[in-house]
């Protein structure tokens, strides 16, 4: 092969990322690579420099792609956009506004929308025993208590998203003193799982390299003019979709029949189809799996062999020079040479990047000019290694640093050989290499130093190329080259052999699907503004072709977008533009706006998204729970029932018993005590049920236990939660539980399960040291004195009352225990009073007490969230993210974390577990193959 | 002078701007972040009107030039002229180097352009901050180089070379450097073109002796120029090529040598593969023992086992009279027919069937094996496949003949490229063919008795 027998002076810098010692030579610009020294004499080039004043220009047919396939039949939306994620505040003393991740504002929603599940695992935590702290152990029943009941507050009725909601005194009582338990451990142990999670999905956005290769694949076909395209569509991307299209001289592209499918059982990423030797080979990589088939004359795809990767892989590359071999990395950072026949051959694992410290899990491998070399790359830096030689030894091609002046905090995204396997190979020893910023195409026999480099400044990722043969021979070849955001950009490489490699003219940028927005029809606000979201969704894939036998070049162009479809442009080659001649621009030809319509059409009839995330309103389990038990126990408001049913108002007769509309509102709470109370009742007017609420306490004797007990494992609860006691606890000692002392003291004589009402009767069951912290905590509570038991407890709907007062209070006790059939706002206004329920039904924990009619989300607190998708309905983002639940099957295994082992091993063992893959392809692999 | 001091202090202030450009936490910095920001409301301070307008109108310029509108490129850059006046300092400094590079490029690909416009244009952008005069000096000489001006790029080159500013930074020198060195060039150029009138002079003649004297000056001068720059590290070929010839016209052969060998082997530059050959070169035209020039091959066939030259490495090994030469030989040839650019390359497929032949008489077998065992799992379906076979055959039958050849003996007269070829009925190779059967059945390393 020859070599560039001059090549460009460049000046060779070893050093870090953007070195600023360095003159910069990508300051040169792109028409600097069009000037080629004259190589002895000066006669020599001027020629030359006439023939490169002559752009090259590809001329596109319409102003923007066009729709090739009707739009599939799910639904589409963008999902997390940089607005969901971000919050933009200033500092005062910085000079741009900082945008941070709104960790906040999702917590808080989190929160308000999803407490049981923010909630509830704290809770579950705290069920099994309360200690009070110091406290030694009388018996089970006094010191340990549940927060069986506290729970089923929080888990079946959260005041969604209202802060004014009823909340139960308990809950209440809870939030107060638990809070800054609870919140430690929600905002340190959830609130770091979402940052995490927010983190990644924003850099997810800044960088989506799960498509780095891209998804779409033309597979040439008998005749230069038919081909297929291959493609994954389905909501989830996982149909991988075989369309024959052809490619009629001068028309525009045509899909020929229904496409074939093959239903996979995870999302495509990449799509990758050579022909080697006469034989057309598809590679697909998904997230864990890739898989590879081949394509016959026909057109038909014929599995071969899946492999499974277990850390997931990241890219895939099909050899240009034998057939059916590949290369797989994977996450773990290691590259495998895969065959069908041979199975997997491990020649390269590095956790590590190869140049300096970059926490992106990614590689990429590719091919070289000589079959058993390999480029290993990641963000940092690309390798040379040679599969036959010792493990660990090679060579960089390319070094993300001074020797390629790159800037800083530039990161390698794409790795290519360019070389492919023809009868006269063009550039077989030339690499592409993209960053964010520029392009580099780099000789493996000159390694480190970029034989050019172009700033490309396209403002996407770009994450596909794809290098077309010569449009007529003589001419500069074409490079595409792909942003995730669908921009386009065209350069023209030429010099091959003797010459070194430069861009032919200066290159050019292509339409991309947002450009054809013109050509639909106007529509009514949210369908356009579908329409527009729908043509800006992001590219996932790329593919090109120049069918060779049209008299005038064309190129045909593909485009296959994240929302599954594919659009198309055709260009003609305007070899010479002529002095004088500007960029014609190109306007819409009826067909092709008539061809718009009719996707429009199409698309439009595709039902919209159901919103990703929608605020949950009610947590139905422990509603429907007591509802079944309701139609027992409960003769009561059918009335209600219905009235809720329906929907309607609710009126007097729905309820049964008058509203005390008539009286003032009760005066605030005072001390508690039986005098107050009775006034209060008296007040009221209702002295009467009072008294005999009264009657009913010291009647029923057989209550009073199980109701103390309830009290006093709430309040130990929050006495070891805070450190400090809650006077209506007062009557009852904490002890600790039987079972945790069994040792338990036999003192003192004043806790027997009776009650206690003196401030120095539950004292004896504190520690000395403490009781004087709890004294002096006790002379600060309102609540003084001794209270009667009944109404100083804590379920007491009077102590609510502070709580509660806000709300009108129009129902009797003990009869709004709805059902949840319907949540009207009406509900807001409805509730019970504990006390009554408490009494009612005090044996029945699990029943909702307070807040059954919950203040539905009202109406401003409904505005669209910052939807964090599912994902983050769970504690465990972390079980989500990955939880894409392919079975393991009975497939080769990539060779992940077994270090070099793998290397030595003989290969026959992988070549048997291949084997039974290739024998019954469609039951072994994962993808099962539906054709 | 505000300019200037601004210009010093610019480093510090950038800093400011990493900040949100390095922001993912991985130390990556996205281009398109912006543009994902400035879709989240504001809570403070908004970009200025100014930047605002000045940031669309580069990214219209930027678009047109990208569809190849080189006269709305223009209106816009005239437009674009005004951020030279922005109040905000950093973006003034950042200007003139945006403003050179965009409006150099108009200014080339304008159809409406010419040479005129173009010097009026960088002799102004020069001048506007100091960091770039050099930079742009070295781009205007190119370009009038390009265009043929020689004189022009050579006295713009001579300006450039004297200028300095501030502390002589060592950026500075190597630009300085490179300007001199393509000064140097320019005078290879002037030299080269004199050499040629002189040849065409009579030894005897009374011009020929001034012609000579005056390619004696510049020789020297060229040296002196073209000296600095290819002791730093870097790719410098035509410089180096230019500078060689010139000292071995003169007959400086050690200089020559010493520039060669420096350029080929100090480990502080990259491995050019260019260097090596021309070393190689000026060792062949100096008529260097084989030894010697086997030995600079060795290393390129280190670095390129798939450059042209390695056939002729081949034939230097070939005759050599060592033994681990002739193994080398046989390693050579095999390596040059690994690469893919390489498998058409009838000269290396004859060498290599001639060669096992003489190998394989000379028994030593043990070489092929030692070179086939690392092969003989890829070689079959890279070079001797059965579509290899129909498609060389149609192609180019002495290749295929070659190849048949090559194959039969490593895989022995089973192999599909073997079976294929002899099948052939040709009438003109029919013979060839025979032998080729006869050679394959004589040497074949297969033996298909075991």
């Amino acid at each position: 092969m020859d070599f560039p027998s001059s090549l460009r002076p460049t000046l060779f810098m070893t050093g870090p990322l953007g070195l600023s010692n360095v003159p910069d030579m990508s300051f040169m610009c792109s028409w600097r690579d069009a000037l080629t020294l004259p190589e002895s004499l000066p006669e020599n080039f001027k020629n030359e420099a006439l023939h490169l004043a002559t752009g090259l220009l590809w001329e596109p047919e319409t102003p923007g792609p066009l729709p090739l396939l009707p739009p599939g039949p799910d639904p589409w939306d963008p999902g997390v956009t940089a607005q969901d994620l971000l919050f933009r505040g200033a500092f005062p003393f910085r000079r741009k506004p900082q945008a941070v991740l709104d960790v906040t504002e999702q917590l808080s929603r989190f929160l308000w929308d999803h407490g049981d599940i923010a909630f509830a695992p704290l809770g579950k935590l705290m069920l099994e025993n309360f200690k009070l702290e110091g406290a030694r152990s009388r018996s089970k029943k006094k010191t340990v208590v549940s927060v069986k009941s506290l729970l089923q507050d929080l888990g079946g009725h959260q005041p969604w998203g209202c802060p004014w909601a009823f909340l139960s005194y308990r809950q209440r009582r809870f939030s107060i003193v638990g809070g800054p338990v609870l919140g430690k451990s929600v905002a340190s142990l959830l609130g770091e799982l979402l940052h995490e999670e927010l983190a990644m999905r924003w850099e997810q956005l800044l960088l989506d390299d799960a498509f780095t290769g891209g998804a779409l694949a033309w597979v040439p076909g008998r005749t230069p003019q038919v081909g297929q395209l291959v493609y994954p569509a389905g909501g989830a991307l996982d149909t991988l979709c075989f369309q024959e299209v052809s490619l009629p001289p001068g028309g525009d592209p045509q899909a020929l029949g229904d496409p074939g499918h093959i239903q996979l059982r995870g999302p495509v990423r990449q799509v990758v189809t050579r022909t080697v030797q006469g034989e057309s080979l598809l590679a697909v990589r998904s997230d864990y799996h890739c898989a590879l088939w081949k394509v016959s004359k026909q057109g038909r795809a014929a599995p071969l062999q899946v492999l499974q990767v277990g850390k997931g892989a990241t890219g895939i590359s099909l050899s240009p020079h034998l057939p059916g071999e590949l290369a797989v990395c994977s996450r773990s950072g290691a590259v495998c040479l895969w065959t069908p026949q041979d199975g997997l051959q491990q020649v390269y694992k590095d956790p590590e990047t190869l140049v300096f410290c970059d926490p992106s899990p990614w590689r990429w491998a590719d091919f070289t000019a000589h079959p058993r070399v390999l480029t290993v790359g990641d963000r940092t830096g690309v390798k040379i290694i040679d599969t036959q030689g010792p493990p660990g030894c090679g060579l960089l091609l390319f070094r993300g640093g001074a020797e390629a002046s790159c800037r800083k905090g530039e990161r390698v995204l794409l790795t290519q050989y360019l070389g492919e396997c023809g009868p006269e190979p063009q550039l077989p020893t030339l690499h592409l290499i993209c960053t964010q910023f520029s392009l580099y195409l780099v000789d493996e026999r000159l390694p480190l130093v970029p034989m050019l480099k172009w700033d490309h400044d396209l403002p996407s990722a770009p994450l596909w190329a794809r290098l077309l043969p010569p449009p007529c021979p003589g001419c500069p070849r074409p490079l595409l080259l792909g942003g995730q955001g669908g921009h386009l950009q065209l350069l023209h490489l030429a010099g091959e052999g003797a010459s070194a490699p430069r861009l032919a003219g200066p290159p050019q940028s292509l339409p991309s699907s947002s450009d054809s927005l013109s050509a639909f029809p106007l529509l009514e606000p949210k369908s356009q503004w579908r329409l527009q979201e729908r043509l800006k969704a992001p590219t996932i894939g790329l593919a090109a072709t120049i069918p060779s036998s049209a008299s005038e070049p064309v190129l045909s162009l593909f485009q296959l977008s994240a929302a599954g479809d594919v659009f198309h442009q055709h260009l003609h080659l305007q070899a010479d533009p002529g002095p004088h001649s500007r960029a014609p621009t190109a306007s819409w030809t009826p067909q092709a706006t008539a061809c718009c319509s009719r996707w429009l059409k199409a698309l439009l009839d595709v039902p919209p998204t159901p919103p990703v995330w929608a605020a949950p309103t009610f947590s139905h389990r422990r509603l429907l729970g007591c509802m079944e038990q309701r139609k027992v126990e409960q003769k009561e408001p059918e009335g209600l029932r219905a009235a809720m049913a329906a929907g309607r108002l609710l009126q007097q007769k729905d309820v049964g018993s008058p509203p005390s509309a008539g009286p003032p509102p009760a005066p605030e709470p005072g001390p508690e005590d039986e005098l107050s109370a009775r006034l209060e009742a008296a007040w009221e007017g209702r002295v009467a049920a009072w008294w005999e609420r009264q009657q009913g306490r010291s009647l029923g004797p057989g209550r009073q236990p199980k109701r103390r007990k309830r009290r006093t494992q709430l309040s130990s609860t929050f006495s070891s939660l805070s450190g400090r006691l809650d006077l209506s606890d007062a009557t009852s000692p904490p002890h600790s539980p039987d079972r945790a002392s069994p040792e338990a003291r036999p003192r003192p004589p004043g806790t027997p399960p009776s009650q206690e009402s003196t401030q120095e009767l539950w004292a004896q069951g504190v520690p000395s040291e403490r009781q004087q912290t709890l004294r002096d905590y006790m002379a600060r509570l309102p609540l003084r004195g001794d209270a009667p038991r009944g109404v100083c407890s804590p379920l007491s709907g009077t102590s609510s009352i502070r709580a509660t007062r806000s709300r009108p209070q129009t129902l009797q006790d003990g009869t709004a225990e709805l059902p949840p059939r319907r949540n009207t706002r009406r509900g807001a206004a409805v509730s019970s009073s504990q006390t009554s329920s408490v009494w009612a039904t005090p044996s029945r924990q699990h029943l909702p007490r307070d807040g059954v009619l919950r203040c539905p989300r009202s109406a401003h607190l409904c505005r669209s969230t910052p939807m964090l998708p599912r994902t983050l309905s769970s504690p465990s983002p972390s079980v989500c993210r990955y939880g894409t639940g392919i079975p393991k099957m009975n497939t080769s295994h990539f060779p992940d974390g077994k270090g070099g082992e793998e290397r030595g091993k003989p290969k026959r063992q992988d070549a048997t577990r291949l084997a039974v893959g290739v024998e019954a392809p469609l039951i072994s692999v994962p993808f099962s193959t539906v054709l | 002078m505000s300019d200037f001091s601004e210009e010093l202090i610019r480093s510090k202030t950038e800093d400011d701007q990493e900040e949100s450009c390095v922001f993912s936490g991985t130390g990556m910095s996205f281009p398109w972040l912006q543009k994902h920001i400035g879709t989240v409301a504001t809570g403070g301070k908004k970009e200025k009107d100014f930047a605002q307008t000045t940031n669309a109108c580069l990214s219209f310029i930027q678009e047109a030039l990208l569809k190849h509108q080189w006269q709305q490129a223009a209106e816009f850059m005239h437009s674009y002229f005004q951020i030279l006046e922005d109040s905000d300092s950093h973006k003034r400094q950042a200007a003139p180097e945006i403003i050179w590079k965009l409006g150099s490029e108009i200014l080339f690909y304008h159809p409406k352009s010419n040479m005129e416009t173009f010097n009026t244009f960088a002799d102004r952008m020069k001048n506007i901050g100091v960091m770039n005069y050099l930079k742009i000096s070295l781009q205007h000489a190119l370009y009038l180089l390009h265009h043929g001006m020689l004189e022009d790029a050579n006295r713009n080159l001579s300006h450039a070379e004297t200028w300095r500013y501030g502390e002589k930074s060592s950026s500075q020198e190597v630009l300085i450097n490179l300007i001199q060195a393509y000064k140097g060039l320019l005078q290879y150029y002037t030299w080269s073109k004199k050499k040629m009138e002189l040849s065409t002079l009579d030894e005897d003649d009374y011009a020929y002796n001034t012609a000579s004297q005056n390619m004696l000056n510049h020789s020297w001068k060229t040296s002196v120029n073209l000296c600095a720059l290819i002791q730093t590290p870097g790719v410098w070929d035509p410089f180096v090529k230019s500078y060689v010839e010139m000292l071995e016209f003169y007959g400086d052969q050690d200089g020559a040598r010493e520039v060669l060998t420096n350029y080929a082997y100090d480990e502080k530059f990259p491995s050019n593969p260019n260097a090596h050959i021309y070393l190689y070169n000026f060792l062949k035209r100096e008529k260097a023992p084989r030894e010697k020039l086997i030995s600079v091959l060795k290393i390129l066939y280190q670095i390129v086992p798939s450059h042209k030259l390695m056939l002729e490495f081949h034939r230097l090994l070939r005759k050599s009279e060592k033994e681990d030469h002739h193994k080398l030989g046989l390693e050579v040839l095999f390596g040059v027919l690994d690469f893919a650019g390489c498998t058409k390359n009838i000269t290396a497929w004859k060498y290599l069937a001639k060669y096992l032949r003489q190998t394989l008489m000379g028994n030593h077998l043990a070489w092929v094996q030692e070179e086939w065992n690392s092969r003989k799992n890829w070689w079959p379906s890279f070079h001797f496949s059965s579509f290899w076979a129909k498609s060389d055959w149609k192609e180019d039958k002495a290749l295929a003949c070659e190849k048949a050849l090559v194959a039969g003996i490593l895989l022995g007269k089973g192999c599909r490229y073997f079976r294929f070829i002899s099948k052939q009925d040709d009438e003109v190779l029919r013979k060839k063919i025979k032998r080729i059967k006869k050679s394959v059945k004589k040497h074949s390393i297969v033996n298909p008795g075991l």
